[in-house]
């Protein structure tokens, strides 16, 4: 990703209207008595987009947001969001992205991942409660709203930060020439 | 060139990882810091403003997962009326025993306060996304003389109480948080203990370290306690509704020493809460 300093604007904006939409909305509403969580999921798409450095740095700044705002113990959040963004952008670096399932099927099992991360951490700190089966019905349905979420904010994503992608260009097919009495 | 750049990445990542360790060293158990404080203080205008606009989606979407719920609620509700009906001929000998425990819990569901608290109304503009932690974040702080560890109740029961504030908001620790601890009572048994969490269901609470002699029953109330001792006092005002025995097996009451209770409040979707602020604690 070709950082500019309007493209950090953009960046940045990003992850501030992303949490404020997650704490304000998203939080808020539930089907099958489940909230969604966008975060995983842009995080996921950042680090799809722009590699490993951009979703582990996002995913860091998201996290630490998320925790100045819910007034939570620093660095949980953070520590499991870089762990998925770079995971997410590990996997551009390796592969490429053929099928337009790739980036919700992403979107699916890495959150999946981050909420038994988020649980990994909780367990971590010392959780002295019963944990109720219900847990694993509400990470599953999560990851299933992850993967509707997943394919319209990656193209978002990749709409919004167009200009910075390097690939994007590379691959840019040259303007078909016009043939004069065809 | 290859090598410096991956080396370069590595030790952000490296950086980004022990950042996060550090910060969570820190933090852990300390309650809101300078920086928690400072970022809700900027946040907190903007997240009331993105909570007023967002409301209409919100209860659009909201509309839906309860008519799905309100369906499946239909035919056991339907059952419920049949039993209802069915003790309808005792109702006048349950009024009595209503009125006897309101009496006895000194509680007014229409909305009373216990004595020496000054209740302050807040909305909630925000909510933790993850199922291992319930808070909510609520409109009024410290400049509405709010402060930690204040209760907080709907109209329905007890929601939980504050854990740390600002200016002009406030977290609030649910009482389905896995942190949160709530010494309660039965009545009118008075069988005492404690309210905890059931991780991942908040409709679900568990009352536990109850004495295995007295058995409880089904549909019977849970209130707070509010005991005192010389030197120090619980953070909640005595006879608070919490909820209601949902399942009492006598074999877990025995072997276990708990029960699990439905709470009051729904606390998957609260909108206004009032903070009992003042009150006696020292």
């Amino acid at each position: 990703m070709i950082l500019t300093p309007k493209i950090l604007a953009r960046l940045v904006a990003i992850v501030v209207g992303g949490v404020i939409l997650q704490l304000s909305f998203f939080s808020q509403v539930a089907l099958f008595h489940v909230s969604p969580d966008l975060l995983p999921v842009l995080v996921i798409s950042l680090g799809l987009l722009g590699g490993t450095m951009t979703g582990a740095v996002t995913g860091f700044s998201v996290g630490i947001l998320l925790d100045c705002l819910l007034v939570q113990p620093l660095g949980g959040a953070s520590l499991v969001l870089l762990a998925t963004g770079y995971l997410a952008g590990l996997f551009r670096e390796r592969f490429e992205i053929h099928s337009a399932l790739v980036p919700p099927l992403l979107c699916m099992g890495l959150t999946l991942f981050a909420e038994l991360g988020f649980g990994a951490v909780e367990l971590m700190l010392g959780t002295d409660t019963a944990v109720s089966g219900q847990v694993v019905r509400d990470l599953l349905i999560k990851s299933v709203f992850a993967f509707v979420l997943g394919w319209p904010i990656y193209l978002g994503l990749r709409r919004a930060l167009r200009p910075a992608l390097v690939e994007e260009h590379a691959v840019r097919r040259p303007r078909r020439p016009t043939m004069l009495g065809a | 060139m290859y090598r410096k750049q991956v080396r370069r990445r590595r030790a952000v990542l490296a950086l980004l990882i022990v950042g996060s360790f550090v910060l969570l060293t820190i933090t852990y158990g300390s309650g809101s810091n300078g920086l928690q404080r400072g970022v809700s203080t900027i946040f907190s205008p903007v997240q009331s403003v993105a909570d007023g606009a967002l409301k209409p989606a919100r209860d659009l979407v909201n509309w839906f997962d309860q008519t799905f719920d309100a369906r499946g609620r239909n035919s056991r509700l339907q059952e419920e009326l049949r039993t209802a009906r069915r003790d309808a001929v005792g109702a006048d000998a349950a009024l009595a025993e209503n009125a006897q425990l309101r009496k006895l819990l000194k509680l007014d569901r229409s909305g009373a306060i216990p004595s020496g608290y000054t209740p302050v109304t807040g909305r909630v503009i925000a909510r933790s996304p993850t199922v291992w932690f319930s808070d909510v974040t609520i409109d009024a702080g410290s400049g509405q003389g709010v402060e930690v560890d204040d209760p907080v109740v709907n109209g329905d029961g007890l929601v939980g109480k504050v854990s740390a504030v600002t200016g002009g908001s406030a977290q609030v620790t649910l009482i389905a948080d896995h942190s949160s601890a709530v010494t309660a009572k039965v009545v009118p048994l008075a069988a005492q203990g404690v309210v905890r969490p059931n991780v991942g269901d908040p409709g679900d609470l568990i009352l536990d370290f109850i004495d295995s002699t007295k058995h409880i029953h089904k549909g019977q109330a849970v209130v707070t306690a509010g005991w005192r001792s010389q030197e120090i006092e619980s953070d909640f005002p005595p006879n608070i509704p919490i909820g209601e025995v949902a399942r009492a097996p006598i074999v877990e009451q025995e072997a276990s020493q708990q029960v699990h209770i439905r709470p009051y409040a729904d606390l998957r979707d609260l909108d206004l809460v009032q903070i009992l602020t003042g009150g006696s604690r020292g």
